[in-house]
């Protein structure tokens, strides 16, 4: 055996050896993502008694019983919550991906006086906590009867300097000017050009924004519940927190992990729906590579 | 088809906040850095930028990197504003207009297709939104597609076709609207060599076709020679020389065209004009030439004096001789047809020579010594402090 062989024998097990522990790191690192997803449906099969008497990683049988007690329950209308829920996130998820996404076009295609300074405002704002500019934001709600009113909660989303920093660094990298350019003497308008030939090209990054910002705001909890207070503007995370708190004879544990699982759905749906358009790569083959 | 007219065009771009702030510190501005100058008001990317193109004429635009080429066929497209200076497109004054309402279709270097529209999509856009009839649209479109070989990838997109494929999508998306001037900013500069020279040829094919006005940018002087009925040779955001590609190649205004314009470039010795029983000649070590009479009676309208020159030899032009111009053999390359030999020469300076005689071929290996002399007619000569062309 020569020197050679052995030194590839060598590089070889050292690579299998990596590899091994890549994999566990993986696998852990899933196991521990779903661990929840799979604890959730088990307790949603579960009886309250049963909850109460511990973990088990075995499902029961009181799927439907749960499901039923859930749906029926007076104190909340989970269709009416969803639905509720749903508007809310829907909309601010496009508002805020939307006009994000105008913002950053803005900054990135145009040269105007300021634009560095806009730039960099815009990301300052990332640094204040939400519960900051909240506080004074519900006093104006309330001060100006704005309350019970789902426009304070959708229109608030538009100034997203997150998904504007996406949305802007996703432009840097695959957002030629010469496409801006080739519209305009195509004699397409600004208005138009954003509309349809950059939007559609970023659709990748569109996408992965309207996840974050549906689930975001599908899971608020913080201002709905300071604003929203006639019962049948209530959105999903108010129902729950309602059923959680309810008094001792009421209380039913099944009954909150299958609303819950419930509540999941939509979000799964909507990610189902947009996955393609993340993994699909429209902008490859428009310029020189 | 239009005439398009360029008057002391100017383009400034404005300076950074790094720089004013350099200006504010009392740091002098006014300065060239790399190839343009800097000035108070900003980089001066072109200046002095003057130009008739005529009906129909093909103008080619060429220089090295930064010269400022692509942002004068910019400035036309309307995609820079220009900072002085008149812009006349058919007679009407375009500084103002917007790209869109110049009539003019404009083809980029990276294809700049749409890339979630199709083939057909892509070409129909502009007549779309000038709102063309469906019917029209559609004929107009499988003409140029004809035009250009791509009517069966009119229902791909973009990344379903090759590089030249691309291109000449990008080439149709202009032709179907049809337009007054046709501009090109290194359209041919992404594909192969071979690809080049295939699209270069189908270039000259489709000016026959639509015969209107081009405005063509490129950086590879033989595009320029072989497209251009005029070419615009640009350094440092100034026009060096405008003339017929024979013109440009016969005589050079100054040493960087003449350095610039054809391929191996001139040869540059130095040497001496001197006059000989009232007539010019160029002195070099062990030869010197008597120049033709027609560069004797320019050179006298100039009334140009004995002084230390640059002489100006294309490699093409060169003739071996028993005793003359000495050189050392560096290296030789075999061309097929013919063989390019790299000399040093008696002041250590590169030269390169061109042999069509395949009997000479052999000859030539590394260390070997050459005597080299000049026909009279193609000597350039150029001053050694100005770098122009004496005859000019």
């Amino acid at each position: 055996m020569n020197t050679n062989t052995v030194n590839s024998k060598k590089a070889i097990a050292q690579l299998t050896i990596v590899r091994i522990i890549v994999y566990i790191i993986l696998a852990i690192l899933t196991i521990l993502c779903l661990f929840s997803f799979y604890m959730l449906i088990i307790n949603s099969t579960r009886s309250n008694g049963e909850l109460q008497g511990g973990f088990t990683l075995i499902p029961s049988t009181h799927f439907i019983q749960n499901l039923v007690n859930a749906w029926n329950d007076s104190s909340i209308n989970i269709p009416r919550g969803m639905l509720n829920s749903f508007l809310i996130a829907a909309l601010s998820a496009i508002c805020a991906t939307y006009f994000s996404a105008l913002t950053a076009y803005g900054i990135h295609a145009y040269n105007f006086r300021g634009k560095k300074f806009a730039y960099w405002f815009i990301l300052a704002i990332m640094v204040i906590p939400s519960q900051v500019a909240a506080s004074g934001f519900v006093q104006i709600c309330y001060k100006f009867g704005l309350t019970n009113n789902y426009l304070m909660l959708i229109l608030p989303g538009i100034a997203s300097p997150v998904v504007f920093f996406y949305m802007k660094q996703y432009m840097e990298a695959v957002l030629p000017m010469e496409i801006v350019e080739a519209a305009r003497v195509d004699g397409s308008n600004e208005f138009f050009t954003f509309n349809r030939v950059i939007l559609p090209m970023l659709k990748p990054a569109l996408a992965v924004q309207l996840i974050f910002t549906f689930v975001a705001s599908w899971n608020n909890y913080f201002l709905p519940s300071l604003l929203l207070t006639k019962s049948e503007l209530k959105t999903v995370p108010i129902m729950i927190a309602q059923l959680r708190s309810a008094d001792y004879s009421k209380f039913d544990m099944g009954k909150v992990y299958m609303f819950i699982l419930l509540a999941i759905l939509p979000v799964v749906i909507v990610y189902l729906i947009l996955n393609r358009n993340i993994i699909k790569g429209v902008t490859s083959g428009s310029v020189k590579g | 088809m239009a005439r398009v007219i360029l008057k002391d065009i100017k383009k400034i771009y404005p300076m950074s906040g790094d720089q004013k702030k350099k200006k504010a510190k009392g740091k002098k501005t006014e300065h060239k850095t790399g190839n343009l100058q800097i000035t108070d008001k900003g980089v001066v990317a072109v200046q002095a930028f003057n130009l008739d193109i005529a009906d129909k004429e093909f103008i080619v635009l060429v220089g090295p990197s930064g010269c400022g080429k692509s942002t004068t066929l910019r400035m036309i497209a309307g995609l820079e504003d220009i900072s002085e200076g008149d812009l006349y497109i058919d007679d009407e004054l375009m500084n103002g207009v917007a790209p869109k309402d110049r009539d003019i279709a404009m083809v980029f270097q990276n294809y700049a297709l749409y890339p979630h529209m199709s083939v057909y999509d892509n070409m129909a856009f502009s007549l779309k939104l000038k709102h063309m009839d469906k019917k029209e649209i559609d004929v107009k479109v499988r003409e140029a597609a004809e035009i250009l070989g791509i009517t069966e990838y009119l229902d791909r997109k973009p990344k379903a076709l090759s590089g030249g494929q691309r291109q000449r999508v990008a080439i149709g998306r202009a032709i179907v609207r049809n337009p007054k001037v046709f501009l090109m900013d290194e359209p041919l500069s992404n594909l192969d060599a071979k690809l080049r020279n295939q699209m270069r040829a189908e270039i000259l094919k489709l000016r026959q076709k639509i015969n209107t006005t081009f405005i063509y940018v490129t950086h590879d002087q033989t595009e320029a020679m072989t497209l251009g009925d005029r070419i615009v040779i640009m350094k440092d955001g100034y026009i060096q020389q405008i003339g017929t590609p024979q013109q440009v190649f016969d005589h050079p205004a100054n040493l960087f065209v003449a350095g610039f314009i054809g391929s191996p470039q001139m040869n540059m010795m130095d040497g001496r004009l001197i006059k000989k029983d009232g007539k010019y000649a160029v002195e070099l070590p062990g030869t010197t030439v008597v120049l033709s009479e027609e560069k004797q009676a320019r050179l006298a309208a100039n009334d140009v004096a004995e002084q230390e020159v640059i002489v100006g030899v294309r490699p093409e032009h060169v003739i071996l001789t028993d005793s003359g111009y000495r050189g050392t053999v560096e290296v030789s390359e075999l061309m097929g047809s013919s063989m390019h030999v790299h000399l040093t020469d008696v002041h250590g300076k590169d030269m390169v020579v061109i042999l069509n005689d395949k009997k000479d071929f052999d000859k030539f290996t590394t260390g070997a010594q050459i005597d080299l002399t000049f026909t009279p007619d193609v000597v350039h000569v150029f001053d050694r402090t100005t770098q122009k062309n004496l005859e000019w």
